[in-house]
């Protein structure tokens, strides 16, 4: 068989049954191949959008997602959606193809230098130059792009190879392993001393625990040791919502409660989290008082940017009840409940005008169990993360370390195809649907029924918050006024929708929405004043937060 | 503070490339770089030299998780001081 053909027989292997890619001519033996294989292909409208449906459907699946670009122009528009999935720890293979080796470093036509390009972006690349590697450099491939912290894998394989003929014998997945997770539970002593010692201790989720597969872990130890805890944007959804003692995101738009509290606990037990900048506030004053556990895979994260009183490092599922000593802590807990009760979101917003907040938590209440939530980026995308509530962190997906926006749309079309029997909903801004809003055509294409909520406030929200807050309202182009009619867009793409402005057509309109048997727009109008509160200024300690009321 | 690093890696035609992107990123400033193969031809040893304010663990730990590198050890007299 050719290399072309044996690329689709290893992703088959690797129980790949579903791609996203663009073809082109250095990767056109490849696509011959597909032309007669049981892989579906779902083409994308730009690589880019096609990278992030992989990582939709990665995220929302816990499968590794795979997407396919030609040379030159076609792995360039792949940089991005992959840079994104290295931020945010997503499993994806990128298969590219090269130019052949005969004219590799001429600057042949749409040669561009991948691998090169590929070294800030992903977690590992290769280079294949000739088909007797192929195989085990794919299986290689899907074993690091899964294994330990996760990531994106680049694989660049040049026409040549893609149609060098090779005999082919199928060899187990396993021939290329990637080296077992080490865990180390010397400092779980330590732990549970520090544990059974706070008086007032605090958790604080990222997504590594729902990626370690420990959310079941993760409700047991909370049980075990009655404590607030906090979530990051990629972890929420992962303490079970029954759990009282929840207090919501923590950071730059987190709740009130999470960041007071998090600011006064003397125990910070960070799970499969990073203290991001976004998380922090100003890291000198952030949690000023709190001896920090920090529990990760990866071991760069330990004492990168916040000291570490006692380490763990490795497979989550096993520190957790390694580290369960009990807690003693009645009079915090009741604390923090008054933090959350005093602090509550209220959602008595005056006038006819439709209020996001109130419109996505409508939205959360009425959207069926296990529903996929896909964001964009911006004020939209904060105001989902504060007011809509998840059962699992694989049904909120939200560009969180890069903070990309046109993730939302093509991320849904992934999520779709990973849980068809889940209902996905896209909430965009007017200003990020704009950035992927090609991939209309691919869900008309495949018929997918994805419910697309656009937050138009007819600007750059977030960037225009910002110039009203600290720019002296000077708003440099952040107006977007003259948006297209978003409705007779979709039309265009044989997608229906309908606009509303007025709170009381809300209801009725979301109705409507999850009525409609398939892909459906729904253009929510709202007022360019709304700004996302609270926020922690630049340079802040998180207790210092701008609330409604006071700015 | 200069600090020396004993590298050994897979002989792969970006590796070298790798660490630096990584000591740049990183804040390090690049000091010296010596690279041999080694009897085998399938790996290299490389001592890299580099210059920098921030602890060194700091990019030690980031070149540890290259999937290229087999082997990494910090030969500065300095931090064997501070390590300790
Ligand atoms: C690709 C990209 N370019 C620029 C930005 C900077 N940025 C962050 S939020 C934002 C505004 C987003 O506008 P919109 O999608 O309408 O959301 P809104 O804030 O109005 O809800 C911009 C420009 C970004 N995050 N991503
Ligand atoms: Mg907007």
């Amino acid at each position: 068989m050719k290399g072309a053909e044996l690329v689709l027989q290893v992703l088959q292997q690797h129980g790949v049954d579903t791609i996203f890619g663009y073809p082109g001519g250095a990767i056109m033996p490849i696509y011959d191949a597909l032309y007669q294989s049981n892989v579906k292909h779902y083409l994308c409208r730009h690589e880019q959008g096609g990278a992030f449906s992989a990582i939709g459907y990665a995220r929302a699946s816990g499968k590794v997602g795979v997407c396919m670009a030609t040379s030159g122009p076609g792995a360039t528009n792949l940089i991005t959606s992959l840079a994104d999935a290295m931020l945010d720890s997503v499993p994806v293979v990128a298969i590219t193809g090269q130019v052949s080796q005969a004219v590799m470093g001429s600057d042949a036509f749409q040669e561009i230098d991948v691998l090169g390009l590929s070294l800030a972006v992903t977690k590992h690349s290769f280079m294949v130059r000739s088909v007797d590697e192929l195989a085990a450099t794919l299986h290689e491939a899907f074993a690091i792009a899964k294994s330990g912290r996760p990531g994106p894998v680049l694989v660049d394989i040049p026409k040549d190879v893609q149609l060098a003929e090779i005999a082919y014998h199928r060899e187990p997945a396993t021939a290329a392993k990637a080296a077992a997770i080490y865990t180390s539970l010397a400092n779980a002593g330590k732990a549970r001393a520090l544990i059974a010692a706070a008086k007032k201790p605090m958790a604080y989720i990222g997504g590594g625990v729902h990626m370690a597969g420990a959310m079941t872990q993760l409700q047991q130890f909370l049980a075990a040791n009655p404590m607030p805890s906090v979530t990051t944007l990629k972890g929420m959804g992962s303490v079970a919502k029954d759990n009282a003692h929840y207090l919501g995101m923590l950071g730059m738009h987190g709740t009130q409660a999470a960041n007071l509290a998090v600011q006064q606990c003397d125990l910070l037990i960070c799970l499969g989290a990073r203290f991001d900048d976004r998380v922090t506030g100003n890291l000198q004053k952030f949690a000023p008082h709190a001896r920090v556990i920090h529990v990760d895979i990866d071991p760069a994260e330990i004492n990168k940017v916040r000291f570490a009183d006692a380490a763990l490092l490795g497979d989550m599922k096993q520190i957790l009840p390694a580290i369960s000593a009990g807690t003693d802590c009645a009079e915090w807990l009741s604390h923090c409940a008054q933090l959350k009760q005093q602090h509550g979101w209220r959602y008595d917003h005056p006038g006819e005008r439709i209020y996001a907040p109130l419109m996505l938590k409508q939205l959360s209440e009425r959207m069926p169990d296990n529903s996929v939530v896909c964001c964009d980026v911006g004020q939209h995308q904060m105001w989902v993360a504060q007011h809509m509530r998840f059962s699992s962190p694989r049904n909120h997906l939200s560009s969180g370390g890069l903070g990309t926006m046109g993730f939302g749309l093509p991320a849904a079309i992934g999520a779709k195809l990973a849980r068809p029997q889940d209902t996905v909903i896209t909430v965009s801004g007017d200003g990020s649907f704009m950035m992927n809003v090609q991939e209309l055509a691919t869900i008309k294409r495949f018929r997918l029924p994805v419910k697309i909520v656009i937050v138009d406030n007819q600007r750059l929200g977030m960037v225009k918050q910002w110039q009203q807050l600290f720019f002296n309202e000077r708003y440099s182009e952040t107006d977007l006024s003259d948006n297209p009619d978003f409705v007779a867009l979709a039309a265009a793409f044989a997608i229906p929708g309908h606009c509303i402005t007025r709170k009381d057509e809300v209801e009725s309109a979301l109705e409507a929405m999850f009525t409609w048997p398939g892909p459906y727009l729904l253009h929510v109008c709202i007022d360019d004043k709304d700004n996302v509160w609270p926020l922690v200024p630049p340079g802040a300690a998180n207790e210092e937060m701008i609330t409604e009321a006071k700015a | 503070m200069n600090h020396v690093l004993n590298i050994t890696t897979t002989n792969t035609p970006a590796v070298v490339e790798r660490l630096l992107q990584v000591t740049r990123y990183r804040g390090y400033e690049l000091a010296g770089l010596q690279l041999t193969p080694r009897s085998d031809a399938n790996s290299l040893n490389i001592t890299l030299t580099v210059s920098g304010d921030k602890p060194i663990h700091l990019l030690t730990s980031q070149l540890h998780k290259l999937y290229d590198v087999q082997q990494l050890e910090l030969v500065s007299a300095e931090l064997a001081v501070l390590s300790a």
